[in-house]
């Protein structure tokens, strides 16, 4: 117990000093005023609102599916920036490295396990906070705008889960990206230009690979996070989230 | 989050410490502890377990392979192979001043680096320009079978020569 | 929604005049919208925390599973073999499922845009700001469509063979009409269902087709797309 008292002291003291002071500077968030502070001078947390309704805050309310879809896109980035570490996007190089972040690499299989799941898990997580969303009324005047932009997230999550899907370059990945790529070939019109320039040539190849490693790992995570500063913005500017009437 | 003060009334004694001040620590305490648990599984992650890079210790032929008062250059290996009657020894072709590779130039018997102008004798030694140490000399033994094993992960001062 | 309000609801045609969706206040109360007003609180720390806590709980959660539950890799891919079957990801397969029975432009391409296109719009459409029930006019009028439209749904299913799509559609338009014909019930199953308003009939029934086209996708279909049962 002693011990708990002395880093209690030494801390408090590390809090008095000058470098920290003027790291954090408005103080500890103890008043309202310091903790609205808190919220509205922070360059992170500025996108929340200052306060915020009591109802939303529970469970119940919107099980915090919102939360738990982005959470699950914080994992999937720290994940996979550090799979990228071993993989490179090249036709043999590709499963050859799969296998070596299996049996070689220290944590690799534990790393890959946790960004295959987190990546199954987001998807279901955010087909279910729209529907939830959309029984909860969440999309009525004046939220249609961020409905519209939360569309635009789940096509971007199922593009990212899509191009993810071809880079361990095994038979799952290649046959499930011909079928896909194929599909959209029936676009009329634009179907076959689309398809050449998705692949970058007629087959699923080299190039192939490489311009689905770029979608996934810059494109597409580049416009997941301007869609969600978005999404995040325009609840907070809009009253904050919306909780069912009957709900209570 | 730092708590209030004790409620008024109790004597403040010298270590006290808040309820609140107590678990926001301990809990901060767990936290650090998972981000050091983190940070060490991301570092033994991002340290690779196996390296496709050349080997560093490789055979160079017999020792008759390099007639006497000679400097044979190893392109692969970057190493120069140097005979005299004193012995052998092996050189790294590496500069010492910014790593340029230098070429061994047998008209002046110096081996010269083209990037700032540095000479070496044979032996390593700076004779000219900007190179501030001797080239390094690599360690060289004799093998079971005769040949010679240059270990570049081994370096070894200039007096020791391999008696051939 | 029940209680006495102090506006009206209305919609207008002229929209210099008589904006949509707008509410007429009557007179003697304030022109001032009071919204909603509930307790409140500070963002730092409740929000913080509680969001701190779904975080960590997420974590250990994804963390415990990712130690036992192992990523597949199978063989090198090898664009002269394709395996038999050849699945999509599964958030695909109902799409896969979908394609057995129609032709690709349809189910590949048409329907589709139009799913996507029907959600982007849903806030658009004349919503129903007064959640009134589905069959809350009890009109004879909008039961006779709601079956010309299940009977046109039917008849076309029917000659794609697309029984997958059909016994859900079938299973929640049932239900659906369920409260038509006995209002006046006490049981809390058949009230529920009474007070559910029709884009939300829409949508569970869109939920429980994809469901079940891809569950059938994923646990139903074995080499060359033909029905297995998944516990032979």
């Amino acid at each position: 117990m002693a011990t708990i008292g002395w880093t209690h002291q030494r801390l408090e003291q590390l809090r008095q000093t000058r470098a920290w002071r003027s790291i954090f500077r408005r103080g500890p968030a103890r008043t309202n005023r310091t903790r609205s502070l808190a919220v509205f001078g922070n360059l992170g947390l500025h996108v929340l609102p200052v306060k915020v309704r009591e109802k939303s805050l529970s469970v119940r309310a919107t099980y915090y599916l919102g939360s738990i879809s982005f959470f699950l896109f914080v994992v999937l980035t720290v994940t996979g920036i550090l799979l990228m570490f071993y993989y490179h996007p090249a036709v043999p190089d590709a499963y050859r490295d799969m296998k070596d972040l299996i049996y070689v690499v220290s944590n690799g299989v534990f790393l890959r396990n946790l960004h295959r799941l987190a990546a199954q898990a987001m998807v279901v997580a955010v087909f279910w906070h729209m529907f939830h969303v959309f029984y909860r009324s969440g999309y009525k005047p004046p939220h249609e705008f961020n409905w519209v932009i939360g569309i635009g997230l789940l096509m971007v999550t199922l593009f990212l889960s899509y191009t993810g899907y071809l880079l361990p370059w095994d038979q799952l990945a290649f046959w499930a990206i011909t079928v896909g790529t194929n599909i959209i070939s029936y676009v009329p019109v634009l179907g076959r230009p689309i398809r050449f320039l998705l692949l970058g040539g007629h087959i699923i190849g080299q190039n192939a690979l490489l311009r689905f490693y770029v979608l996934h790992c810059v494109i597409l995570p580049l416009a997941a996070v301007v869609l969600i500063a978005v999404h995040f913005w325009r609840i907070q500017k809009d009253g904050g989230l919306t909780v069912r009437d009957d709900h209570d | 989050m730092p708590g209030e003060p004790n409620p008024p009334g109790k004597p403040e004694a010298k270590n006290a410490v808040s309820r609140r001040d107590f678990l926001n620590e301990i809990a901060g305490g767990a936290l650090a502890i998972a981000g050091i648990g983190a940070v060490v599984v991301t570092v033994k992650y991002a340290s690779p377990n196996v390296l496709f890079e050349p080997p560093t210790t490789f055979r160079a032929g017999s020792p008759d392979d390099y007639p006497v008062n000679s400097v044979t250059y190893l392109q692969d290996q970057q190493v120069y192979i140097v005979r005299t009657d004193k012995g052998m020894w092996a050189l790294s072709a590496v500069c010492t001043h910014l790593g340029c590779i230098t070429q061994w130039k047998p008209e002046s018997s110096q081996i010269a680096c083209p990037c700032h102008g540095s000479k070496f004798a044979r032996s390593g030694i700076v004779e000219a320009g900007p190179a501030p140490r001797p080239l390094r000399h690599f360690a060289v033994t004799l093998g079971e079978d005769g040949a010679l094993v240059v270990d570049k992960l081994e370096v070894v001062k200039e007096t020791e020569i391999l008696k051939v | 929604m029940t209680e006495k309000r102090s506006y009206e609801v209305g919609l207008g045609s002229d929209a210099l005049r008589q904006p949509r969706r707008i509410v007429f206040i009557t007179r003697k109360t304030s022109a001032k919208v009071k919204g909603e007003v509930g307790a409140q609180l500070m963002s730092f720390p409740h929000v913080i925390l509680r969001e701190s806590i779904a975080f960590q709980v997420l974590t250990i959660a994804l963390v415990v599973l990712a130690l036992f539950w192992d990523a597949p890799l199978e063989q090198l891919a090898n664009p002269l073999l394709t395996p038999n079957p050849a699945k999509a990801p599964w958030y695909f397969l109902g799409l896969q499922e979908l394609l057995h029975y129609f032709p690709p432009v349809l189910a590949g391409v048409l329907l589709p845009t139009l799913v996507v296109l029907a959600l982007v719009v849903i806030p658009y459409f004349d919503v129903n700001i007064e959640g009134a029930p589905l069959w809350a006019h009890r009109s004879r009028r909008r039961l006779q469509i709601y079956l010309g439209v299940l009977a046109v749904l039917f008849v076309l299913l029917a000659i794609y063979d697309a029984w997958t799509v059909l016994v859900p559609t079938v299973l929640v338009g049932a239900l659906a009409l369920i409260p038509y014909f006995s209002p006046t019930s006490n049981s809390r199953f058949q009230k529920l269902l009474g007070s559910r308003t029709l884009p939300w009939w829409v949508m569970t029934w869109f939920i429980a087709v994809a469901l079940t086209l891809t569950a059938v996708g994923t646990f139903f279909r074995g080499p060359g797309w033909s029905w297995v049962w998944p516990w032979s």
